[in-house]
């Protein structure tokens, strides 16, 4: 217990206590570095309605290095692939130890939010959210329906 | 959800915030946080930029990677400076804070601590000044908290603090002033007596009898454990320490990349630290040791070397747990498809669970949006 920094004791407290709109994040009983998460579409999205399960996983290195952030539920998202890995940079190069597990999972609904097929992980959703964007938002909302309920 | 009753954080203990009537009090208590481990400063320090943080956290910090964490712009170890208004502001807050928290308490307004009921338990968080810095290295501890614990009880002279910083420390000072790991203290939870290094240990294996020597079995760990002991026993630092006395300088990096076992050995072995491990173990220690070193020479408030020894083996300690308790199979196991379907299967209540409180939560706010007459809040807010 004393290898947990008091930084994630503090992070996991306030996150429970007080956890922002449409996110739920909970440590596992047996390993306060693991959460289930859930987060919810963001309204007016073609994820809206829909309820999505990731996986986060603080690294020994955290604060210095990012966490570790899955989607386990499929979603039709440019910027996340089938195997729910996430193409967000500040969980990448842009992460900063002044980050926290509370402005991750809001990047992530924003990401949600604001796909952007430019920087893509998925090729052929990006292509297909380019190419056909009316058709894409209809599979996402139909993979939300189907999967994130 | 009430975090009091996860099992692993029963242990937090800090004090309350300000209530929201008192926004300005609020700003002052962040003003002074480091934005790496999110506590008051110790040890504060500027980089090119402008920004501050704890001297450990930043060297830490840009041994990773080279930016301001704040700011992203590019930065160095070279241009880290004492910040010592920033060290003394820090210290004379923490020092008025409980005072300030009294005068700024609302008469009785439940509503407040309701929502935070694992500080509720603490109401001596509010009165005491020392529960806010609880970081292991803390040597800040006003008159009040002083006396609470025999590892604690060091500074008992505030005037030297200037001495120490530009010049070097005689071990035999600061020997006068502080009890050593080696010496024995009751545990605070089953208050049987034991050496003080071995007590968080002991609290961490659930207070467990003293055994009147630790088994010393297992290969390799059994050799560093033992290492470790010796350190503690005063061997190495007592007759080491007065024939080569350790340079307060800080110690410059060595290239970890060329850099052969012996040559981090002869560095460890410097600083009377344990020498045994393959080069991984040894470029960690040797790394996490310098950090520790370089960082306690800017404060006021130093800690001897052996607290710093003690410290060092802390960490080796819980890594080598996390390590054992094999973590990042877990990871592994996520990464491949299967694995991320059991998983989700697994959890399936647990999930379930948690997506029925965000419904929940999100009717309830509706309810009291629709109450209040449309006064929306957007769904994406950053602290």
């Amino acid at each position: 217990m004393s290898g947990l920094p008091k930084r994630i004791l503090k992070e996991t407290e306030r996150l429970m206590a007080d956890s922002p709109p449409g996110i739920s994040a909970a440590p596992k009983d047996d390993n306060l570095r693991h959460f289930d998460v859930t987060v919810a579409g963001p309204e007016s999205s073609p994820y809206e309605g829909g309820i999505f399960k990731l996986e986060l996983f603080l690294p020994e290195e955290y604060p210095m290095n990012p966490p570790k952030v899955r989607f386990l539920t499929k979603i039709y998202h440019p910027n996340i692939d089938k195997l729910g890995r996430i193409c967000l940079d500040i969980l990448k190069d842009k992460w900063s130890p002044a980050l926290q597990i509370r402005t991750v999972l809001l990047s992530i609904q924003a990401l949600l939010g604001a796909p952007n097929p430019d920087d893509p992980l998925a090729n052929d959703v990006a292509q297909n959210w380019k190419e056909n964007q009316s058709a894409a938002i209809a599979q996402a909302k139909e993979w939300t329906r189907q999967y994130a309920n | 959800m009430d975090m009091s009753s996860h099992p692993l954080l029963s242990s937090i203990d800090e004090a309350p915030p300000f209530p929201p009537n008192h926004p300005q009090l609020r700003r002052l208590d962040r003003s002074v946080v480091c934005q790496i481990c999110k506590e008051p400063f110790q040890a504060p320090v500027s980089i090119g930029c402008g920004h501050s943080f704890c001297s450990s956290c930043i060297r830490s910090s840009l041994d990773v990677l080279k930016k301001c964490p704040s700011c992203n712009e590019p930065a160095s170890e070279g241009q880290i400076r004492r910040n010592r208004a920033l060290e003394e502001i820090t210290d004379s807050w923490e020092e008025s804070r409980p005072i300030i928290y009294d005068l700024a308490k609302p008469p009785p307004q439940p509503q407040i601590t309701k929502k935070r009921p694992a500080q509720e338990l603490n109401p001596k968080a509010a009165s005491s000044s020392g529960t806010k810095r609880l970081k292991p290295n803390s040597s800040r501890e006003t008159s009040g908290s002083r006396s609470q614990s025999p590892t604690k009880s060091r500074r008992s002279n505030d005037s030297d603090h200037d001495e120490v910083q530009n010049g070097e420390v005689e071990d035999e000072e600061d020997d006068v002033q502080e009890l050593t790991e080696n010496d024995e203290a009751p545990c605070p939870i089953c208050q049987s007596t034991l050496p003080i290094s071995s007590i968080p240990l002991h609290i961490e294996k659930g207070c467990p009898p003293p055994k009147s020597k630790l088994n010393g079995n297992g290969n390799r760990k059994g050799n560093q454990k033992a290492d470790w002991k010796k350190v503690f026993s005063g061997q190495s630092i007592g007759a080491k320490n007065k024939d080569k006395e350790v340079e307060m300088k800080r110690i410059t990096k060595p290239n970890y990349a060329l850099a052969t076992p012996a040559d981090l050995r002869s560095i460890l072995s410097d600083y009377s630290l344990p020498t045994t491990g393959d080069k991984v173990t040894l470029i960690s220690r040797v790394q996490e040791w310098i950090i520790l070193f370089n960082s306690n020479l800017d404060t006021s408030h130093p800690s001897s070397l052996s607290a710093l020894r003690a410290k060092l083996s802390d960490m080796e300690n819980s890594k080598k747990r996390d390590k054992e308790r094999g973590k990042d199979e877990m990871i592994n196991q996520l990464g491949s498809k299967d694995g991320l379907q059991k998983y989700a299967k697994d959890k399936r209540s647990e999930f379930e669970r948690l997506r029925k409180e965000i419904i929940e939560r999100d009717r309830k706010r509706k309810e009291q949006e629709e109450g209040k007459g449309g006064g929306k809040d957007n769904a994406i807010e950053v602290e």
